[in-house]
């Protein structure tokens, strides 16, 4: 046995063996020679040997010398993290959307974002205490502050930078290192430049290692208890404490995910242990494996889902984040929808939405589609317009009878009824035929057009047949005939048998963006399911009629829908971004990430070069020294008897397990990556180093360790200044700075800076980019966001910046990660204009149409005086009614024109409206702006 | 690592040259009468006689026959993916030049056939539906080659069984499963390369097996033999498709584990030994089929020597080694005052200039400097004329007036007589890249920021420029940004042109243009037009090899465009969707990839009753007690294990891969799959194996033998699972060799699942209200 290996510290367990009998061994340890070789080995790996003389919480010794060791670093970490937080007095990197977010909290005004709410919850609560009424908007990365309390925002994630590091060296401490060791480790985080930049500022990621480091330790907590004895208090309270941990990482970005599967990994290794050892009943195992279960899995989980709750009870109103969610959903947000009439029958002017897509409802406009028939543009369109409307017609084989919907008793929509749907704006039919769609053209795909015209009741290419999917369950009628909101429903065409169709497919330029509208053959049931939304009141309806709304949905549905959201969203962040990177180059510090640059300054996402590189070697190490002792003791050494390997074993196995849970994953992932991704791996690959400084120092006397420990130290402390500058925003000098390009790839715009010191202290610091807004229009609370007309011109934007001195690569702009969420909003395209005017187009030449006709056969002076309009004299197959045509296309295209009148030029809908007046606005004040476009 | 205190010593391990012992413990779970082989039910001892076993595997082979050639000439057009892989066998017969994903041993395979039956190579394979008779294409002799691949595969599955210890009942069983399956029958009679794959994996694999049975007789010419055999084959399987490399990794994963064996001290062997064995597998296993891999290349190079749709894709230096290729044929050296046309690499638009302006303000805000718009076109036009303007005195006449690799020019708009330029302003439709514009060529004030490096991409410094065949970057001199445009229009200003701006990343793959045309020069050789074909240049096998190689990748992982017939490997093993091969609309035929649901799903069964036996024997284990015979156990664990090992390897990394799948990429794992299933059947029917089945060895301990006995259960369950099988088979054959046609009610009497989009469904005719 290693009996003469200077032992300063009785070997412990590792973290995840079974849990042993207190053993009574004094230290220094009862000689065990009287065992076997394979004895001894037995009881090494059990954690047998020198035991400890006494237990205390979480298996943490500390002294109170280390206490008050413990509050200077902390007061260090203190001093680093908030140093001049105040500056810069303008948005940093990606501000712009958690600034943002915390003055949607405030103004509880609904968005949707990829990250779970926690860290944001308590920024906004910062902000909130300080007063932040929530009408800074964080637009764009240099704008400086104006009544933002950003120091106090900024205050909670540099907060929990500072707690990161006592952390640090309590974990070390619980993992049995020694106090040089640890106060290394917390020296070592206290002076990493990326951690210190990433948390100074409103980011999401200093909260997320500060709970991923959090967990560690209580889990490790928990590990040392569960050694000495399971189900205590104590036992318990770690136990618990590590799921609220879990629950608070996982709530703050999803990539907290990875700390739970470090947890979890760690967590089957000692119940797999524990099952192997014999003494464990299958009783007791079964209570071991379900408080697990109950604390790491349930506890976070309620957790989590607690956050979400607060986060709907904030955000009460409707906002900008409304367009990603459900009807239901949006039902929930203030600004709902009126309750509307539950019955459809022929003759009701309905509205139907898609229920699979956010595309929205059925929509036509008087534009046509560029090839193909050359008809009508069918769309789905996210907006309630009038556009939407259509009627409920009926449509029989023999004679097209149209019902008389006024007098006759109303005859409801059945499953299987044939209707056909007018729209009601231009006064033409939801139409297909046997021609390819203009986007998705493949054979099984049919193109759908609104054809016809005002009299003309079209043919049997206009007829589709309801089928019912599905009623809601506390609604019995809806399940056999069409109610609204309540029905799920395909429309099959009548002729060809396809069914209306619906994808995440955008029409080009010429169908303003909007949702193509297909007939499928080999439809995806999901994506041909639709249903009414409103329906207007049916003249046979008593006015008492049943009156339907949405309904409200519970939290669970609403938690889960919104998971689903940030979970497409958050796979279909693909876009590239000027300084997002490669996870293979993270561990190198290949490049870093620009967050700001102003006045001559910049700040500058990049680690600690000798901290980063370090811990980069010691998990390299660790690899190929644990790699040789595998191929050592597959071929016989005997390494693992020696307790020392065994302690130091498992300890730097259980950093590296979740050095390579917090960094691997990223490899699998398709979306945008940054360099502060690689953080919770750092916090690990930091400790590691440490744990790695342990074992090579174990020999060495204690002063010498601390000689070394101190050098280490130094040098960080040193690296970290001469960085600084990039951390702070400091004044720097050209030269320092390309002195401090050490790797050619580091991307710091040495060229913004001054070439001296001293031409600092003159400049004020002006506030270049800043524009007051000219006139604000909207923003009515509960209302869409307030358009700001913005003194765009007063910027010096006209002159081409001064040509950069030298040939190097120029930097690019600092600009913030994406945020999806906000893409779609500047798409609200409108279609209300109206090409009536022309001449109903023909399809001459479609096979399938039953009934020709020939509108310019009509001449339409004649017969001038009926004015009254049925649908029921027009109908039919069109042979005797060849008089009675053309004084309809007549009358109902002055009917039309006199609506124009209204409507040209002025579009409705909550925010065309609204932009169209921006534009206005926008054109009076800059005329010359105007011109020269 | 910290000293230790004292030197380690190793254990004393009894030396390697006596004794091996077969399994570390004994067995003694094993009843008595399964020990001797004559207590073994006199039914299973006929069936398990060589000759027995013979007449089986010739029954099965000769149905395999039978059922992959039935009516092979039907239908007589082209179907699915005979559209790319009868045209590349046609390149081979004409030698014109074509670049495919896939490396080409298959391929050649099929050349090779339409030469041996007189194919001329004169058809194109244009459209599915094609007729083959018409044009007259011998087409049933290059179905022919898949359909004996994938009948042979049949024996081998049923070897692969035999070798593996099975009895010969359940090698049948698992060998059904492959002959009965629509899938694997309708994947062979069609001029794809799944056939050949599947052959040579299912080779590749008897091959390991028979390897590994010699492991007591290492270094022997047998054991040598069966290794560079298995190197061989797999370098078939890989050289037949992509995915073959599924069947390296499955072997190199099995060889890791066999080594990290050999490795253990307690086997008591040396380091040196341990050495030999790693270097014999490193020569069979990998040098041996890099090798042959190459020679599929040579060859594949040695046939391909003239110019064809292939060459576009390759780079111009290789371009110029085809017969016939227009690189060879028009190139040319430029000189300076030369006025040229130039085209982007990909997007294929002209650099292009026009009087009009860029607008002042964009919709968006932003600003620009309103100079004259720089766009890409996509037609012939005077506006994308541009001469290069020399910056450095040139001499009157000769070679120095040859425009080189990074000199620096500037360009000259020849119908505006402005000069290229470009500066720091945002481009219209990205504020990170840099606006093109021109300048007055008068004006000399912005002229720095009118100089171009022209970077040619691989050349070496002095190379001179020239048309068509030198690729080229055009680095700004003083931003260094390069030019760049993307597939996106400009607005209406721009009458919908693309943009051009410069991108900031010197180096952008993407910013490559070459000169397409030359309108006028100075060059005494003129304008070349009509010149004499010019010998193909040559270069470097191993150079040509790279590129291809390097292509291939780039192009298989950019195949993420959806097909209305690809699915997720999740749905696979389960069938829950086909792919439609080819319809006929007169006669309502058509073909229909889709497995014998009866067999995947019993493979899918068998799969999970695996992992739910060894996960059982595994907790159990851990808890002290020991279900499983050790024979059995090991068997489970070893061989079923290796089939385990092959089905996943061949099914999990689909989940990783963003490309298009199709089902018939799990044709492979299917296979392992009904290997498995052989395995478990065994398992569920008796304890007993046959034991062992490695050849003995001179030094080998002997242990007493045991012979597997599954009685008459086995036949009888065996005997009807096939007849359920081959009811299935039968039942859906009509989607599987096209013929007859189906009337509506038929083909939905066959959609079996409600995911199958069969065509020529019959509707319901819907009621009138």
């Amino acid at each position: 046995m290693a009996a003469n290996v200077r032992v300063r510290r009785p070997a412990t367990p590792p973290p995840g063996l079974p849990h042993v009998v207190p053993s009574s061994h004094k230290y220094p340890p009862t000689r065990q020679d009287h065992l076997s070789a394979d004895e001894r080995r037995e009881a090494a790996s059990k954690g047998y040997g020198p035991g400890r003389r006494s237990h205390s919480p979480g298996g943490l010794n500390i002294t109170s010398g280390e206490w008050k060791l413990l509050a200077v670093v902390l007061l260090i970490a203190v001093g680093v993290r908030m140093f001049r937080i105040s500056k810069p007095d303008s948005v940093v990197f990606d501000e712009v959307h958690f600034g943002k977010f915390a003055a949607r909290y405030i103004k509880t005004r609904y968005f949707v974002d990829v990250h779970p709410p926690l860290a944001k919850l308590l920024i906004t609560a910062a902000a909130f205490v300080s007063g932040f009424n929530g009408d800074f908007e964080f637009k764009e990365i240099g704008k400086v502050f104006e009544n933002a309390p950003y120091v106090a925002m900024r205050m909670v994630p540099a907060t929990f930078g500072v707690a990161t590091v006592p952390i640090a060296y309590l974990t070390l401490r619980a993992l049995d290192c020694r106090a040089t060791t640890a106060l290394l480790a917390s020296i070592f985080l206290t002076f990493e430049n990326g951690l210190v930049t990433q948390s100074r500022h409103i980011l999401l990621d200093s909260p997320l290692v500060f709970f991923t480091a959090l967990t560690v330790f209580f889990f490790v907590g928990f590990s040392n208890e569960d050694k000495k004895e399971p189900f205590t208090e104590q036992w318990w309270t770690w136990l618990t404490l590590t799921g609220l941990s879990l629950g608070a990482v996982v709530s703050c970005k999803w990539v907290g995910l990875f700390t739970i599967a470090t947890v979890g990994v760690c967590t089957m290794l000692q119940l797999w242990l524990l099952l192997g050892d014999l003494r464990v009943s299958p009783r007791m195992w079964a209570r071991h494996f379900f408080a697990r279960a109950v604390c790491l899995i349930l506890i976070p989980i309620l957790f989590y889902m607690t956050m979400f709750q607060l986060h709907f009870l904030i955000l009460g109103s409707s906002g900008e984040g409304d367009a990603f969610m459900s009807s239901e959903f949006r039902q929930t947000l203030g600004r709902g929808m009126e309750d509307t009439y539950a019955d459809v029958a022929l003759g009701s002017d309905i509205t139907i939405r898609h229920l699979n897509t956010q595309g929205g409802y059925l929509h036509s406009h008087s534009h046509n589609y560029p090839g193909g028939s050359g008809q009508q543009q069918i769309t789905l369109y996210p907006h309630r317009d009038d556009n939407n409307l259509w009627r409920v017609l009926n449509a029989t084989v023999d004679s097209y009878e149209q019902y008389d919907y006024e007098h006759k008793p109303i005859v409801y929509i059945d499953h299987g009824s044939r209707i056909k749907l007018r729209h009601l704006v231009t006064d033409r039919a939801l139409h297909s035929h046997e021609v390819r769609p203009p986007v998705s053209d493949v054979d099984f795909q049919n193109e759908v057009s609104a054809y016809g015209m005002p009299g003309f009741i079209g043919d049997i290419n206009d007829d589709w047949i309801v089928e019912i999917e599905k009623g809601d369950r506390n609604d019995k009628e809806s399940s056999k005939r069409l109610r609204t909101l309540r029905t799920h429903f395909k429309l099959r065409h009548l002729n060809t048998g396809c069914y209306l169709f619906s994808h995440k497919v955008k029409l080009p330029e010429w169908g303003f963006d909007q949702q193509e509208v297909t007939c499928n053959k080999n439809a995806v049931k999901a994506n041909s399911l639709w249903y009414v939304e409103t329906a207007t009141k049916h003249p046979q309806l008593p006015a008492d009629a049943p009156k339907v709304n949405y309904k409200i949905p519970g939290f669970l549905s609403k938690f889960w829908e919104l998971q689903q959201v940030m979970w497409t969203t958050n796979a279909g962040l693909t876009d590239r971004h000027m300084y997002d990177s490669l996870p293979s180059t993270w561990p190198r510090l290949r490049r870093g990430i620009n967050f700001w640059v102003k006045d001559h300054r910049q700040i500058y996402l990049i680690g600690n070069p000798f901290i980063w590189w370090l811990s980069t070697a010691s998990v390299v190490t660790y690899m190929i020294v644990r790699g040789f002792l595998l191929l050592r003791a597959k071929r016989g050494y005997r390494d693992f008897d020696n307790t020392k390997v065994v302690k130091y074993d498992s300890l730097c196995g259980f950093l590296f397990v979740g050095y390579c849970m917090h960094y691997f994953p990223f490899f699998l992932m398709g979306r945008q990556l940054f360099l502060h991704h690689y953080f919770p791996a750092l916090y690990f690959a930091i400790l590691l180093s440490c744990a790695v400084f342990d074992l090579a120092t174990s020999t060495l006397r204690p002063k010498i360790r601390l000689q070394i420990a101190a050098v280490l130290m130094m040098i960080a402390v040193v690296t970290y200044s001469k960085f600084s500058p990039l951390a702070y925003g400091n004044p720097w000098t050209k030269k320092k700075c390309t002195n401090a390009r050490w790797v050619k790839t580091w991307d710091f715009a040495c060229n913004e800076f001054f070439d001296e010191y001293s031409q600092y202290s003159g400049v004020s610091v002006p506030t270049l980019n800043r524009s007051t807004p000219m006139a604000t229009i909207g923003g009515e609370p509960g209302g869409r966001a307030a358009i700001v007309v913005e003194d765009k011109l007063g910027q010096d934007g006209v002159v081409p910046p001064e040509n950069e001195q030298g040939t190097a690569v120029p930097i690019g702009v600092p600009e913030p990660g994406r945020d999806v969420f906000a893409k779609d909003q500047q798409k609200e395209i409108k279609s209300q204009m109206r090409v009536l005017k022309d001449v109903p187009v023909v399809d001459v030449d479609k096979e399938i149409s039953v009934v020709t006709f020939e509108p310019t056969s009509a001449a339409p002076e004649e017969q001038k005086g009926e004015v009254k309009l049925q649908a029921g004299d027009v109908g039919a197959t069109g042979e005797s009614e060849d008089q009675t045509r053309p004084e309809v296309i007549d009358i109902l295209e002055k009917e039309i024109e006199g609506e124009d009148v209204d409507n040209y030029g002025k579009p409705h809908g909550p925010l065309d409206h609204e932009e169209a007046i921006a534009d206005q606005v926008a054109h009076e004040l800059y005329p010359e702006a105007r011109d020269a476009e | 690592m910290a000293s230790p205190s004292r030197p380690r010593q190793r254990i004393k391990v009894t030396p390697a040259s006596t004794v091996v012992n077969y399994e570390q413990d004994d067995d003694d779970h094993v009843h008595a009468t399964y020990q001797s082989p004559n207590s073994r039910s006199a039914f299973e001892q006929v069936l398990d006689t060589p000759r027995a076993s013979a007449a089986m595997v010739g029954v099965l082979t000769a149905i395999a026959f039978a059922l992959r050639f039935y009516k092979i000439n039907q239908p007589d057009q082209v179907v699915f993916d005979e559209v790319h892989f009868g045209k590349f066998a046609s390149f081979y017969i004409t030698r014109e030049y074509y670049f495919d994903v896939h490396p080409p041993f298959a391929k050649l395979l099929f050349g090779f056939a339409g030469w041996f039956v007189g194919f001329d190579g004169h058809f194109t394979f244009e459209n599915i539906g094609d007729s083959y008779t018409d044009n007259h294409v011998p087409y049933v002799g290059m179905r022919a080659l898949p359909a004996i691949l994938g009948s042979l595969t049949i024996p081998v599955v049923y070897a692969i069984m035999k070798e593996t210890g099975y009895s010969t009942i359940i090698a049948a069983f698992s060998a059904c499963i492959i002959l009965f399956d629509n899938a694997h029958i309708a994947q062979s009679r069609l001029i794809l390369l799944d056939a050949t794959l599947i052959f040579f994996m299912s080779l590749t694999i008897y091959s390991y097996v028979r390897f590994r049975k010699l492991r007591y007789w290492e270094f022997t010419v047998e054991w040598w033999s069966w290794l560079i055999a298995t190197g061989f084959f797999m370098a078939c399987t890989w050289g037949a498709k992509v995915n073959g490399i599924l069947t390296v990794a499955t072997i190199g994963i099995a060889v890791l584990v066999d080594l990290w064996d050999i490795l253990d001290h307690k086997k008591g062997f040396t380091m040196e030994h341990f050495w030999k064995h790693f270097m014999a597998r490193a020569v069979g296993l990998i040098v041996v089929p890099f090798i042959i891999y190459l020679s599929f290349f040579y060859v594949h190079f040695a046939v391909l020597t003239r110019s064809g749709t292939g060459d576009t894709f390759m780079s111009p230096a290789f371009q110029e080694t085809l017969i016939g290729n227009e690189l060879l044929m028009n190139s040319q050296e430029l000189r300076y005052f030369d006025v040229v046309t130039m085209k982007h690499k990909d997007t294929k638009v002209y650099l292009h200039s026009h009087p009009d302006r860029y607008p002042l303000q964009y919709d968006d805000g932003r600003i620009s400097s309103q100079g004259q718009q720089v766009t890409g076109y996509g037609y012939d036009d005077v506006n994308n004329h541009w001469q290069i303007i020399p910056t450095k005195a040139l001499p009157e006449t000769g070679r120095g007036r040859v425009v080189r690799h990074e000199d620096v020019i500037q360009l000259l708009h020849v119908n505006t007589q402005t000069l290229l330029l470009t500066h720091d302003v945002a481009s219209p439709l990205m504020p990170t890249n840099q606006e093109f514009t021109t300048w007055p060529k008068d004006d000399h004030s912005r002229h720095n920021d009118t100089l171009f490096y022209l970077n040619i991409i691989d050349a070496e410094s002095d190379d001179p420029w020239k048309s068509k065949s030198s690729h080229f970057r055009l680095v700004h001199g003083p931003t260094r940004v390069s030019m760049w445009t993307h597939s996106k229009q400009l607005p209406e200003w721009a009458f919908k042109q693309q943009e051009i701006n410069g991108n900031k990343n010197p180096t952008e793959k993407s910013a490559t243009w070459f000169v397409d045309q030359v309108i006028s020069t100075e060059s005494p050789e003129g304008l070349s037009g009509e010149q004499v074909p010019k010998e193909p240049k040559k270069i470097g096998f191993f150079r040509k090899f790279a590129e291809l190689q390097l292509l291939m990748l780039q192009h298989n992982a950019g195949l993420t465009s959806s097909h209305p017939y690809a699915s997720g490997p999740i749905n696979w093993p389960f069938l829950i969707s086909g792919i439609s091969f080819w319809t006929e609309n007169d006669t309502q035929k058509q073909i229909y990839l889709i497995g014998n649901i009866v067999g995947w799903w019993t493979c899918v069964i068998a799969l999970s009753i695996y992992v739910g036996i060894m996960g059982a024997d595994l907790l159990a284990r851990r808890r002290g007690i020991e279900p499983i015979p050790d024979a059995a156990r090991g068997r489970l664990w070893n061989s079923a294990g290796f089939f385990l090992l092959i089905w996943a390897v061949h099914y999990l990394p689909f989940f990783i891969m963003n490309r298009q799948l199709f089902i018939h990429h799990y044709l492979p794992s299917h296979l392992a799959s009904a290997l498995l299933a052989g395995s478990v059947l065994s398992f569920i029917l008796s304890d007993t194996v046959n034991y062992p089945i490695s050849i003995v060895g001179r030094w080998t301990k002997l242990r007493k033998s045991e012979y597997a006995d599954l009685g008459m259960k086995g036949p009888v369950v065996v005997g009807v699972f096939t007849f359920i099988l081959f009811l299935m088979f039968l039942y859906m054959s009509p989607l599987t060799y096209g013929t007859p046609g189906l009337d509506g009610e038929t083909v939905n009497a066959k959609r079996l699942l409600s995911s199958w989009t069969l065509h020529f469904a019959a509707k319901e005719i819907a009621e009138v209200s």
